[in-house]
């Protein structure tokens, strides 16, 4: 019961987490990459993810056992075991960075002074909470955050849309595509979702179609996050890769705030939100394949010890962030297509065992 | 020593206080009787009425079944244990012994002191019924009887506390309300061994799975329509012998977001209302911290020029906007608690120094700003807006407020997702706290922040899983 | 391990609130005391030599009940850089001075030798900035100013934001620029931006007409008169016109500014426009090139001009004004259309109205239609010859090129100013 989750609230995560992880950095880095052909590069990232997240949804309409009872029944519990391991230290690799961002982004949009990293770590109180919850609290937190992205999102989207000038897009195709390709490459540690849809996977009752929605919903995120990348170069153009937290930057020109002041930063802080939520789902993931790899059931000590990890990750890295990022964006493109692009796939190669509605 | 004698002095030895009465008369033909009862619970005038005065014809040899007939009282019934006798006068009621006779007749007479029925204070409404629950529950079953006459309607009398024995009323809908609710919901007050539950909010304690929780697992009603339409709906309710206040479970956040008038008034202006006090519930709490982590951390969030206007108030304060936010809250908070408890004659006195003196005087004063005050103000109307949650609420308000002087906008912002993700984990007897929008239930929305028309409204709410879902079949033409 | 958790967690709660009262009444995470910040609300820089200055215009707030007393002041810093000036405003000021406020950056007429990112590099490198900032240049020294006492405005930052405004430049009268569009413009294809070019005037003593275009006049003469009859003051604001070969007509405001000693309110204008390309400065285009560049760049609701017909001076009122720019490559020579299409209205005349003609005075005869026709092209014309003249391409016609004939930008990148030939397509029709 504590592990069960809806098709709708996989959806709605598809949709929305997708989307706010990459509002921060992922624009600028890429508008610094692949200058006006940034959507390309985008649109390549999003169509290989979109292919595998249809993939595992698919393989889910084919047998009613998790990516754990996959594995056990083709090569064993400790294989199994094993594997869960392996990818709770991937997870915590996934979190490294969407921590270090949030920690940047929330000391420049929530401060106006220069705050210390203490301050940014209080959060950890909420993430040592949040991971002790099974799949059903990241399900019904989606459900309660859908309204909230839905509403700041087109908030700040509407404020930017009359300053964007989409003619900054033109000339279309003229960066060099090995640049197109290796800026996709040098992002591609932002994309984990299909592994998600891997734990995920037994944990919801699939339905005739539901493959098709999941992808679906991811298509509508990516779309999010391309609309946003083409309103973030459209208003900045050519200086869009020296502005940093993209989401904070594009409703600054809308004429009423010279009035009123930064009504956009509610928006922002109720998108915040959302970005907390999606900053934890990997420190919950974390927490779900400890408690698998070892059977040791209690989630508060997994929580506790996974979020210590990342803040003495936090702690030691905290002035390092362009040397991390260098480091995932140069080499751990390879972990990260292994995790999130291969194996995935190779899922289906393992003993499905049919459907029990099918049996019936 | 005669019988009677013999069972008068039985009772006497045990309920020893002088209240307790006992008034020995005889029939016209010479035949000895004997009433007690508790003085000032018991109706003596109806026991002169409806006993003594019938009693007057008795015949010398009468027995107790013919006495039982003579009675003129609709409420007798017969008694044998003395430990009965004693029971039934401590609830208000009359025994009755006959000389000669070893058993004896219990005679209802109950009637404690009470006050009428009225409009509840907290509950007022502009269009819609106005009576609300009295602390007699017998009073108030009567009020729900009114309503509810469907023989599906099933009212179950529990006892709870060791010493107090009140009485509570378990109300439910037989074939609406989910299986096994009642008898999950008895089972949770019995478990509760308590000297005395002078108040519903014991119960509530007790049927509640987290009672340290800062969010309640129960909805009260105060006026009979609203505890009824919540019965209906597939609740479970109580109503608790000496508390005006009835209680409903299953619980769900957004009924308190709901007032009886919403479903009287036009659906439109429902709705607006319903955003309004979402707002005003989300301003309440937050505006103070807001406004001090605005000035300590983030002057951005400020407008340039209000942040001109703000900044000319604020020169020149010996304290920090933490401190005279917390400060002006706490003068708030002090008002609020004193003009409740105080004698109404110096309510009067009180306002005065308290809108002159502590406001008026410390802002000539140069101890608080303006801007400080019109914020705790505002705030605490809006928190106003819903006051069922206002326990909660505004003691959030002073954690928002702490996190906000200490760690800033993150805090609030961080602190908001920690109580999102603990709400919508929480259940009120497997109802989550957060339904209809986590888990999103879609029909369940018509009546949420949304107050939809009647004719959309042909459901009960999914989130209670009721047995009979329809509650709405609408004719040829309605509803088109 | 849950039941653990339970047992202390009354424990863990209490050390979390006394934790966090002490953090409250405590705290030091870098608050800022909003009684000590300084509202910067604008910013003057100023090239001296080597050096740079900045005076920053800061709102000091007066204790007051009603909140409605600021008083304004200027600090200025000197440095290598102006982060190192502000760090000295830092220095005099007590606090951080934060520029998140700051609506306004003022260059100083001084700063035309400089190259233009070292004057503005600080405010995009800078986190504690936005890009929403106006950026204008100034006659004389921007020291000077934003010292001058204003008329519609308590302090002269709001005063030149007002002739800034987005009003202003719906109605073609000044080139507001932000930040960002300076550092859009400067870094695409055309390497050229431009900012308008602000001017002080003693109240009441500006060129008559007050937003004529001195078509018919000699405003340079006019000016200079009467910028002569009142100079005396600031000797820094005088004789530096005429930049960019601008002539008589920026002679004529320099002797106004020159004049504007700082006891009398002063009134602003931004009716000129400074140019730059690659990042250093071009020169300034006169009211009728920049009216001309509005024309092109904004988006335009009303504009008015002037144009003489039959002898007779009409003000004319130009709505739906709709002017841009294509740039066509045919056979190989690029070829660039001026386009502008509006409805004409008279809104004056130097003439005597005849009562009989009141019904038929809305409608514009042919004449003034193809005299304004004229006058717009005039104008146009002219601020194409300043382009060419100071390979300054403020029109983004390098940018044009880059985006819609890309395979033609590397060959005519260089010179497809001077290389491309004009033609202009002005058609203006009577509103009724």
């Amino acid at each position: 019961m504590e592990n069960k989750i809806s098709v709708r609230q996989i959806c709605f995560i598809m949709l929305m987490y997708t989307a706010v992880s990459k509002l921060i950095l992922y624009p600028t880095v890429l508008s610094y990459e692949s200058g006006r052909d940034l959507l390309f590069s985008a649109l390549l990232d999003f169509a290989v993810q979109g292919v595998i997240i249809w993939a595992v949804s698919f393989l889910c309409s084919r047998t009613d056992k998790t990516f754990f009872g996959l594995i056990e029944s083709t090569f064993g519990n400790i294989f199994a075991r094993v594997i869960y391991g392996l990818f709770a230290l991937f997870f915590i690799i996934c979190a490294v960075i969407p921590f270090m961002e949030q920690k940047l982004y929330v000391h420049s949009i929530f401060y106006d002074t220069l705050p210390s990293l203490p301050l940014f770590l209080s959060v950890m109180f909420f993430t040592v909470y949040a991971a002790c919850k099974g799949f059903r609290n990241i399900g019904r937190c989606a459900d309660i955050c859908l309204p909230i992205f839905a509403i700041s999102i087109i908030f700040i989207f509407s404020m930017s849309v009359g300053e964007a000038d989409w003619s900054n897009f033109l000339p279309v195709m003229k960066t060099p595509p090995a640049k197109v390709f290796s800026a996709s490459l040098a992002t591609v540690f932002r994309f984990f979702e299909p592994c998600w849809l891997l734990m995920f996977m037994g944990h919801f009752k699939y339905g005739k179609g539901d493959a098709a929605k999941i992808t679906l919903s991811y298509v509508v995120g990516a779309l999010i996050v391309m609309l946003f990348l083409a309103l973030f170069y459209g208003v900045y153009g050519d200086i869009a890769c020296s502005r940093q937290f993209a989401i904070a930057k594009i409703s600054l020109f809308f004429p009423a705030i010279d009035l009123v002041g930064r009504i956009d930063l509610i928006a922002l802080y109720a998108l915040e939100i959302v970005m907390l939520f999606a900053m934890v789902i990997n420190v919950q993931m974390c927490v779900h394949c400890f408690v698998k790899c070892t059977g040791y059931e209690n989630r508060a000590v997994w929580s506790v010890a996974v979020n210590g990890v990342l803040v003495i990750l936090l702690l030691t890295l905290n002035t390092k962030f362009n040397a991390v990022y260098n480091v995932w964006a140069k080499w751990m493109w390879i972990v990260f297509i292994i995790f999130a692009n291969i194996i995935p796939l190779l899922a289906w190669a393992l003993k499905k065992g049919g459907r029990k509605e099918e049996a019936k | 020593m005669n019988i009677l004698q013999k069972n008068i002095k039985s009772v006497k030895d045990v309920l020893t206080s002088q209240d307790i009465l006992v008034f020995e008369f005889d029939s016209l033909n010479g035949k000895r009787f004997a009433a007690i009862y508790a003085d000032g619970i018991a109706d003596k005038q109806l026991l002169g009425e409806l006993v003594v005065k019938p009693l007057r014809s008795a015949a010398q040899d009468i027995k107790l079944d013919a006495v039982k007939r003579l009675l003129a009282s609709p409420e007798v019934k017969d008694g044998k244990e003395i430990s009965d006798a004693i029971k039934e006068v401590s609830d208000g009621n009359a025994v009755l012994f006959v000389d000669g006779e070893k058993d004896f007749i219990i005679i209802g007479l109950k009637n404690p002191p009470g006050r009428t029925v009225a409009e509840p204070p907290t509950q007022i409404a502009v269009k819609g019924p106005r009576e609300g629950f009295t602390e007699d529950i017998k009073t108030n079953l009567g009020l729900v009887r009114k309503r509810l006459k469907s023989d599906k309607l099933k009212i179950k009398m529990l006892k709870t506390g060791k010493k107090s024995e009140t009485a509570v009323a378990m109300i439910y809908i037989d074939g609406v309300c989910a299986d096994g609710l009642p008898e999950r919901i008895e089972k949770q007050i019995a478990s509760n061994e308590i000297d005395i539950v002078p108040d519903s909010s014991y119960v509530a304690k007790f049927i509640s799975k987290k009672p340290r929780s800062l969010f309640k697992r129960n909805g009260t009603a105060e006026k009979p329509d609203i505890f009824c339409a919540k019965v209906c709906e597939g609740r479970v309710g109580l109503i608790v012998d000496g508390s005006p206040i009835a209680l409903t479970v299953p619980y769900m956040v957004t009924e308190d977001l709901q007032s009886s008038e919403d479903y009287y008034a036009l659906t439109y202006r429902s709705t607006i209302v319903r955003i309004l006090r979402v707002l005003s519930l989300l301003v309440g709490i937050l505006l103070p911290a807001l406004y001090v982590s605005a000035q300590l951390f983030k002057i951005q969030l400020i407008p340039f020029q209000l942040l001109l206007k703000i900044s000319s108030s604020v020169s020149g304060l010996p304290l920090s906007p933490s401190i005279e936010m917390f400060l002006t809250l706490f003068i708030l908070e002090v008002l609020i608690e004193a003009s409740i408890r105080m004698p109404n004659y110096v309510v009067l006195a009180m306002s005065v120094v308290g809108a002159l003196v502590l406001g008026d005087t410390a802002v000539k004063a140069g101890i608080i700003s303006t801007p400080a005050i019109i914020i705790i103000a505002f705030s605490a109307i809006c928190l106003y807006t819903t006051p069922d949650l206002v326990e909660t609420t505004t003691t959030l308000r002073w954690i928002f407020l702490i996190l906000a002087g200490s760690i800033g906008p993150f805090a609030v912002v961080a602190f908001s997702a920690f109580i999102l993700c603990y709400l919508v984990t929480e259940q009120s007897y497997g109802v989550p706290l957060m339904a209809p929008f986590a888990p999103l239930i879609k029909n369940d929305l018509y009546d949420s922040m949304v107050k939809a028309n009647l004719y959309k409204l042909k459901n009960r709410p999914q989130a209670f899983k009721a047995k009979d879902r329809v509650r709405l079949k609408t004719g040829v033409n309605n509803g088109k | 391990m849950n039941g653990k958790i339970k047992k202390y967690s009354p424990v863990i709660y209490w050390v979390l609130i006394i934790a966090l009262l002490c953090l409250f009444f405590t705290n030091d995470f870098g608050i800022l005391d909003l009684h000590k910040t300084s509202l910067i609300v604008a910013v003057g820089i100023d090239s001296a030599g080597d050096e740079v200055e900045v005076t920053a215009q800061v709102a000091v707030p007066q204790p007051s009940q009603s909140g409605d007393s600021i008083k304004y002041i200027e600090v200025q810093g000197s440095g290598q850089t102006v982060a190192d000036a502000l760090n000295e405003i830092n220095a005099k000021t007590g606090t951080y001075p934060r520029l998140l406020f700051c609506k306004l950056i003022l260059l100083g007429e001084n700063c035309q030798s400089e190259e233009l990112f070292r004057m503005l590099g600080c405010f995009y490198r800078r986190n504690y900035s936005e890009l929403t900032a106006l950026v204008a240049m100034c006659k004389g020294k921007a020291q000077d100013m934003l010292s001058l006492p204003a008329t519609i405005a308590p302090e002269n930052a709001t005063a030149i934001q007002k002739v800034l405004s987005e009003e202003l430049k719906r109605s073609a009268n000044v080139s507001t620029s932000t930040l960002r569009s300076i550092a859009v413009s400067n870094y695409s294809e055309s390497r050229a931006c431009y900012m308008p070019y602000v001017e002080a005037y003693v109240q009441g003593t500006s060129e008559p007409g007050g937003n004529g275009d001195n078509v018919g006049g000699d405003p340079g003469q006019q000016g200079g008169q009467q910028g002569g009859g009142q100079s005396g003051g600031s000797s820094q604001q005088g004789g530096q016109g005429g930049q960019g070969g601008q002539g008589g007509e920026g002679g004529g405001s320099s002797g106004q500014s020159g004049g504007s000693s700082q006891q009398g309110e002063m009134e602003f204008t931004a009716r000129k426009t400074a140019v730059f390309a690659d990042g250093r400065f071009a020169g300034i285009l006169d009211e009728r090139q920049s009216f001309a560049l509005n024309i092109i760049e904004n988006e335009i609701r009303l504009a008015v001009a002037q144009c003489e017909a039959d002898g007779v001076h009409y003000t004319v009122g130009l709505r739906k004004a709709d002017g841009g720019i294509k740039l066509k490559v045919k056979d190989g020579a690029p070829e660039l259309t001026v386009n502008f299409k509006a409805a004409a209205q008279v809104q004056g005349a130097k003439k005597v109205l005849d009562p009989h003609n009141v019904k038929t005075d809305d409608v514009v005869r042919p004449e003034v239609l193809r005299a304004a026709e004229e006058e717009m092209k005039t104008r146009f014309e002219r601020l194409m010859s300043a382009c060419v003249e100071n390979n300054c391409d403020v029109l983004g016609i390098r940018k044009l090129l880059h985006k819609q004939h890309y395979k033609y930008y590397e060959a005519f990148k260089e010179d497809i100013l001077s290389r491309m030939t004009v033609r202009y397509d002005i058609k203006i029709e009577s509103m009724n």
